[in-house]
């Protein structure tokens, strides 16, 4: 039977982000405010209730903060008799103002701070957890927990076992839905549950020398058309961030798009050998007396309530678990192989929109070595794809060189550097095909279709319903399969022609992978990129932006290394009339290209694998 | 003229949030009206409150509870 675990945490934060900024304008910074940090407290005993009457237990995250509260120290201790829930200790929460006085700064968010400062505060941090509760948490988390931070506490406190380490695609769309103010750049990461690498935390290990030793969960469960697409904090399993997005009935307060979320996530049981996840974690300040933002404290509530009492619903009915996240670092390592020694089960997400009603259609894929995402909407394209096979070493925080940029670097995002569709020159980043037929060109980007999941052996197969090609003279019906070799690293895509109008027609193929690497929107210079086609002539083009292009054929394969990102991507072809080439780019075009043309008849399918390694 | 402040409730611009910008308005008191520090957006409460509704035109299939994510039309 399918099994969908639930993790529900809260916090007592004894100043919520935003109640002293924002509900608190016109008034003085007060961070010790009396009132301020009662209120706080209730919002947690609401909390709580909320969970524990519908018999839910929950995940206490105990804040530095709240470690110098009495009755929050109480509480915790209280219900982790009376109800099983676990006491950990969060990252998040730190601004106090014995905080404030120790170390001298309005920091907050523990992956930015110096190295030093990271292993003073988890020291100080856990040390005061120890004196308080007499032993050392088995979860902890952040926003993010970068791999230095990751690594520097499973080496001092070995008890931890679990931790929140990723806030899904909260990256550039957030900051500029913030009017350029929210620094939470960490784009790149599986959207579920992973064993990070002791490398970077958003790359999930591939063996036992690579596992950090923790079960990282994601800060919430997000809805993966909308969270892709646009704000991250309107669209996960967190009810008042539905509010945020004004996702609700402003006459009647109904709010059914969280619980398709939740049902959604339910389903994706079915590509992940019967299990399913969902994290919930509200933090204080989205329960303010105030209201937030149009929502007044009634809906706040009412949200809250009903998100809980759904939940427990469905653990009444026996389809859902509630566990805590050390529990669930246990399931989940015994449910994944890794207990046995398996790194490599991915895990896959096929999501629908269920919000827009447009009926797109994604398929999400992680393992140790990608994150992929193919886009039916668009043919099967290959919209957004993350080289985790680098196990990039990127530390974050003051006197790095990524501060605040804890972003896994992409080599396709439709979004951030286009997609099929560009103006006036040059060309995105995408992975499709073009079919060709007497001068007639159509891109597979442009043929809206549906996929349907299959699983054979070590192979999760991703079918596309057929799609026709209308050339004036010639109609031809192709089928796109993509298959994901579990450990492989390679994505292999076969175009087959099912039927053709005209049999004899000349019908050609472009296969193709526009490239480049970031995290945001903007270019990187790519002057240290080197283009080839091995083969019978070998053929190089080291990166100047002059626009240059190089063929062979019948070539083994045509590749980018790409030395910023410790990568190298390739693609190699079974097909007809098969021809290697590579593209350089342009100034107004920083992208390079990397493809196979070739030709093909009825029933003919044209094969290629793109693969990607660490290229060191 | 007095300073703006901000209203019974924390609205942000409409015109902002339909382009993926979350700004709090603020309230002038004078003028009985929101208005936005980073478009040219104002309005009374009644108008925000309409303009909101708007918002929610791109969301087709918020109101829909669905049962089953493989029925597509």
């Amino acid at each position: 039977m399918d099994k969908f675990v639930v993790n529900i945490i809260h916090r007592p934060e004894m100043v919520p982000e935003y109640s002293a900024t924002v509900t608190g304008h016109g008034k003085e910074e007060d961070i010790g405010d009396k009132a301020l940090l009662t209120e706080s407290l209730d919002i947690f005993k609401t909390q709580q209730e909320c969970a524990h009457k519908n018999g839910l237990k929950t995940t206490i995250q105990m804040t530095y903060a709240s470690l110098f509260n009495e009755e929050a120290v109480s509480l915790a201790k209280e219900h982790h008799e009376k109800y099983g829930d676990e006491i950990a200790l969060t990252l998040l929460g730190l601004p106090c103002e014995q905080f404030r006085e120790k170390y001298k700064t309005k920091d907050f968010c523990i992956w930015m701070f110096s190295m030093d400062d990271k292993m003073a505060i988890v020291d100080d941090v856990f040390g005061k957890f120890h004196d308080i509760f007499g032993f050392y948490p088995e979860s902890t988390g952040s926003y993010y927990m970068d791999a230095e931070l990751t690594n520097y506490i499973k080496e001092k406190y070995p008890s931890v076992k679990c931790a929140v380490a990723t806030c899904w695609e909260e990256g550039p769309k957030a900051y500029h839905t913030c009017n350029n103010s929210w620094y939470t750049f960490m784009d790149g990461g599986p959207w579920a549950p992973w064993i990070p690498s002791k490398q970077n935390t958003h790359a999930p290990a591939a063996n036992a020398a690579e596992d950090s030793g923790i079960v990282a969960i994601p800060h919430l469960s997000r809805d993966l058309i909308a969270c892709y697409d646009g704000n991250g904090s309107n669209f996960g399993t967190h009810p008042q961030n539905v509010l945020r997005g004004m996702i609700y009935d402003s006459k009647t307060w109904e709010f059914p798009y969280l619980f398709n979320l939740i049902d959604q996530y339910r389903y994706l049981a079915k590509f992940n050998n019967g299990y399913a996840y969902n994290m919930m974690f509200v933090g204080p300040g989205w329960m303010n007396k105030m209201g937030r933002w149009e929502a007044p404290y009634e809906l706040l509530l009412k949200s809250y309530e009903e998100g809980c009492a759904y939940y427990g619903k469905l653990k009444k009915e026996g389809v859902l678990e509630d566990m805590t996240m050390s529990e669930f670092a246990d399931y989940y390592r015994e449910k994944k192989g890794v207990t046995a020694g398996n790194y490599n089960e991915p895990e896959c997400a096929l999501w629908r929109d269920i919000l827009y009603g447009s009926q797109k259609q994604l398929f999400w894929y992680a393992d140790p070595y990608m994150r992929a995402c193919v886009n039916m909407d668009q043919g099967g394209a290959i919209v957004d794809l993350r080289p985790y096979v680098a196990k990039l070493n990127w530390p974050v925080g003051i006197g790095t060189k990524h501060i605040q940029d804890a972003s896994y670097p992409f080599l396709i995002q439709e979004k951030y550097r286009a997609g099929y569709f560009t103006h006036y020159a040059g060309e995105g980043t995408v992975r499709s095909a073009k079919i060709c037929h007497n001068g007639e060109e159509v891109d597979l980007c442009l043929c809206r279709t549906k996929a349907h999941f299959s699983q054979e052996g070590k192979s999760r197969i991703l079918t596309l319903d057929p799609v026709d090609i209308e050339f004036a003279d010639c109609t031809v019906t192709i089928q796109t399969v993509i298959t994901f070799e579990e450990g492989s690293s390679d994505i292999k895509i076969d175009r087959k022609i099912l039927s053709m109008s005209d049999p004899n027609a000349d019908i050609t193929i472009n296969e193709y992978m526009v490239g480049c690497y970031g995290t945001t929107e903007y270019t990187e210079d790519m002057s240290s990129l080197t283009l080839k086609l091995e083969g019978s002539e070998p053929k190089i083009i080291p990166y100047e932006y002059k626009c240059r292009e190089a063929s062979l054929e019948n070539a083994d394969l045509a590749s980018c290394v790409l030395p910023p990102i410790e990568t190298k991507v390739s693609m190699c072809c079974e097909g007809r009339d098969k021809v290697g080439y590579i593209k350089e780019g342009y100034a107004f075009s920083p992208m390079f290209t990397i493809g196979y043309t070739g030709s093909l008849k009825d029933k003919e399918v044209f094969t290629t694998w793109l693969k990607l390694e660490k290229a060191n | 003229m007095a300073q703006a402040g901000k209203g019974k409730l924390n609205y942000r611009c409409p015109a902002c949030f339909k382009r993926d910008l979350d700004i709090d308005m603020f309230y002038d008191k004078d003028k009985k009206q929101y208005y936005c520090m980073r478009c040219q957006f104002f309005g009374t409460e009644e108008e925000v409150l309409a303009e909101n509704e708007t918002v929610r035109t791109k969301y087709k299939d918020y109101l829909k509870r669905f049962t089953s994510f493989e029925d597509f039309d």
